[in-house]
């Protein structure tokens, strides 16, 4: 084994969101920034427009390159491009699938170089994506890492299997399970057994973080608060992330609101970016409505109206019979969506009500003769949610069996990216 | 980016964030690894002391379990007779960082296992708040004890001096580098340096000094482990030698690149003279360590090859969206130059739908 190996693995989960990264090893990332790049656009339009006409062309080429050397990412992007007009905001990851290869590399280099200052070179490492990505792009991650950055090996973990991994130190390791993951911009239910993804029964929904974000914003500008437009996302982000919890049945909820308003209405207090006055808005029943949207998504949106418990249940449903009781015990929440307060004992409810009512039907229809076993349903809750698809990723890493599942450089000059296509499941998940 | 900063973020971070929580009192343990090979380790070790305390106050109700009435105190449980159980949480401000550093080659010299001179500047920048701890822990260079009570009272102090306990790397690694060049800025030569220095910078690898009383030579041998890093370092380092003659740098270091090893270096073991990328010899002058000058110098040589291998990188990246914008210009190119079998497949393709019609179904069927 080489001296890369003595070292502790790299771990990078990219999300639509945020980017979680640190070292194999580790409890908690080293860093947790929002997945964006601020790229400086101004000299390469320039160049295109204008590079028949003048002579110097070489200054004009020059400036591109300055141009493409001139980015930020994380909060940094954030900030460039709101104090000055030269910076364009790019998002590479879309949906969980990366669409910008190129800003992906300049955040992957930034990464590495500014914020975990390592040598790639020195590193295993260990990255994520998102289930039902196509092989091409693992083929592209793994031609970026292993020719731009020369790292020595590298393994693509699924992310619902690294959820599942992370709660192998908690409890007694159960690698079969369903892992509900509800990032910022994808939503996914995908079952697992055995360490194996169930390509055939993942279900994904149109509902993600950012759905709870804009019907935040939209229910409180429907209101009539008093927020500038310029900041009303970030307010509803803002208050999504501190105010928002789950209820048990939205009319007792709203009752509760009424009767008492001093105890369950927020008041928020921001300034206006632009005058530097202070504004006050409150927050109401947005704060239950806004995780309301998973269960009872015709509150939001006319096109999809399946709850998400529903959706679990006809995933599971749709699973190998044997791997089903299993299953139904272990629902694992991954996600930052998923950290409103009660959202897995909700959960757990009505999963449980949906099936308990298939039981009661089925016990009906064969009238008696043998009485089914009532199926066990557990919705787990993690208190490290929020990055346990990196966590599960750093005990992995950690593993002595990771560094043989890895792909080496020399597997990959000998054979291409192909090799990427596949990661095997390795002893350490199980 | 073009420049690293010296304090690393991650342990920057990671004072702050206790800094401002001092008063939780939780467990910290994680470890962070650097380019070239330095580790660090941070570690925050609680012990609990369970006490009981008779309550003068009948009014127990108040105490709830889980409760944190002073501060490194939490109330575990109340027994009925006035006594009030609880954890004193001891030491929540001492923080345990250790360090360790690349590999020495055999040229280089350590001094119980740090460069010389290091122990005198952690204790010139650090003064009260950290105390080294002898023997370092296993498997690192150093370890300090920092105690976060006794940081400045003032915010914009405290917040310099967590920025220096960061910067961490550059005081120990640094530390030899610093001793010769502030000779070099009184004019004289330090006591028993005169001649060749080897300082490590990276594992098993070192760059060289020769001290002079008005001149500092500084040799780095480049070395990279990729072929393609070789020929793009070798590349980058012309066109940072030619950078140099333009007329906006005169006052900068000069600096020379040739592949064979230049005369500073006679006398040094062949092996350490193997670099597959050439040498670099900067020629540092007293006025370029000048004051607030000598940090920054300090850093920038002591990080040289960081450098260059981070712009390495960068060119890489840069010629892969290069490649990439010319594939997709070329594919786009192809599609403009698609002859129009595509749009007559389009017609076959509406012709056979039309086919399924009900209108078609039954014509064909008359016919």
């Amino acid at each position: 084994m080489d001296a890369a190996a003595s070292r502790p693995a790299v771990v990078i989960d990219n999300g639509t969101g945020f980017t979680k990264m640190g070292f194999a090893g580790n409890v908690e990332p080293c860093f947790i920034i929002p997945t964006v790049v601020a790229v400086n656009d101004s000299f390469v339009n320039q160049s295109r427009s204008s590079s028949s006409k003048s002579s110097n062309w070489l200054a004009q080429h020059s400036a591109g390159v300055m141009a493409d050397l001139d980015f930020f990412i994380g909060e940094e992007a954030l900030i460039r491009s709101r104090s000055s007009g030269t910076y364009n905001l790019s998002y590479p990851i879309h949906h969980g699938q990366v669409e910008n290869w190129d800003t992906m590399e300049r955040f992957w280099q930034q990464c590495i170089f500014n914020y975990l200052r390592c040598d790639p070179e020195d590193h295993y490492f260990l990255l994520t994506e998102s289930p039902l990505t196509a092989p091409e792009n693992r083929e592209y991650t793994g031609e970026i890492m292993f020719e731009t950055f020369n790292v020595p090996g590298l393994y693509l973990a699924v992310q619902p299997v690294l959820a599942l991994a992370a709660g192998y130190t908690t409890s007694k390791c159960e690698m079969t399970g369903v892992v509900v993951d509800v990032g910022d911009g994808a939503t996914h239910v995908v079952p697992v057994a055995d360490g194996y993804v169930i390509g055939s029964s993942i279900k994904s929904i149109p509902l993600s973080g950012k759905d709870v974000t804009l019907f935040v914003q939209q229910l409180m500008r429907e209101r009539g608060e008093h927020v500038p437009p310029e900041d009303s996302l970030e307010v509803a982000r803002k208050v999504k992330e501190m105010y928002c919890y789950t209820s048990s049945d939205i009319v007792k909820e709203y009752n509760k609101h009424d009767r008492e308003p001093s105890k369950y209405i927020k008041h928020w207090r921001g300034i206006k970016p632009k005058t530097g006055a202070t504004y006050s808005c409150d927050i109401g029943y947005e704060r239950f409505l806004g995780p309301e949207i998973f269960f009872n998504p015709e509150i939001y949106s006319d096109d999809f109206t399946t709850p998400l418990p529903s959706v679990i249940d006809k995933c599971i449903q749709s699973a190998p019979i044997d791997t089903r009781r299993a299953l139904y015990k272990n629902v694992v929440l991954s996600g930052g969506s998923t950290m409103f307060k009660d959202f897995n004992r909700r959960l757990q409810r009505d999963l449980k009500k949906i099936v308990d009512a298939r039981i009661l039907a089925s016990d009906a229809r064969l009238g008696g003769e043998g009485k089914t076993q009532p199926v066990e349903v557990n919705v787990v809750s993690h208190p490290i949610q929020r990055f346990a698809v990196w966590f599960g990723g750093s005990v992995l890493a950690s593993t002595p069996e990771f560094y043989a599942a890895c792909h080496t450089k020399a597997e990959y000059e000998e054979y291409g990216a192909s090799i990427c296509r596949t990661n095997p499941v390795f002893k350490g998940m199980y | 980016m073009i420049l690293l900063q010296s304090p690393s973020r991650f342990i920057l971070q990671v004072l702050l964030n206790r800094v401002q929580n001092i008063d939780k009192g939780v467990e910290l343990d994680c470890h962070s690894v650097e380019f070239d090979d330095v580790r660090y380790h941070i570690q925050v070790i609680i012990s609990f002391v369970m006490c009981a305390l008779r309550l003068k106050s009948k009014k127990i109700g108040f105490c709830r379990p889980g409760m944190k009435f002073l501060c490194h105190v939490e109330v575990l449980f109340v027994l009925f007779h006035n006594h009030l159980f609880y954890t004193l949480c001891q030491y929540p401000q001492f923080m345990q960082l250790s360090m360790s550093l690349p590999t020495p080659p055999p040229e280089t010299v350590f001094y119980g296992g740090l460069p010389f001179g290091a122990i005198e500047a952690i204790k010139a920048t650090y003064g009260l708040i950290a105390q080294i701890l002898d023997p370092p822990k296993d498997g690192y260079n150093l370890t300090m004890k920092l105690n976060l009570a006794k940081l400045p009272e003032d915010e914009e102090e405290e917040h310099a001096l967590l920025v220096k306990v960061a910067s961490l790397r550059e005081v120990v690694l640094g530390a030899p580098l610093r001793v010769v060049l502030k000779h070099l800025a009184s004019k004289t030569i330090s006591p028993g340096i005169d001649e060749l220095v080897a300082l490590v910078h990276r594992p098993k690898e070192s760059f060289f000094l020769l001290p002079e009383v008005d001149k500092v030579t500084i040799v780095f041998p480049m070395r990279f482990n990729d072929s393609t890093d070789t020929v793009l370092a070798t590349s980058f380092l012309q066109e940072f030698v030619e950078a140099r003659r333009t007329a906006g740098l005169n006052n900068a270091p000069p600096c020379f690149w040739s592949y064979s090893p230049p005369p500073e270096l006679e006398g040094v073991p062949t092996q350490a003279l193997s670099a597959n990328a050439g040498f670099v010899t900067f020629v540092i002058y007293p006025r370029h360590v000048e004051g607030r000058k000598l940090d920054r110098t300090v850093w920038s040589l002591s990080t040289f090859h960081a450098y260059v291998s981070y712009h390495v990188k960068c060119s890489e990246g840069f010629m892969h969206t290069r490649m990439r914008r010319r594939v997709e210009s070329l594919i786009q190119a192809l599609d403009r130059a698609k002859p129009d079998s595509e749009g007559s497949n389009k017609t076959a393709l509406s012709r056979s739908f039309k086919r399924l019609s009900v209108k078609d179904l039954r014509s064909s069927s008359n016919s």
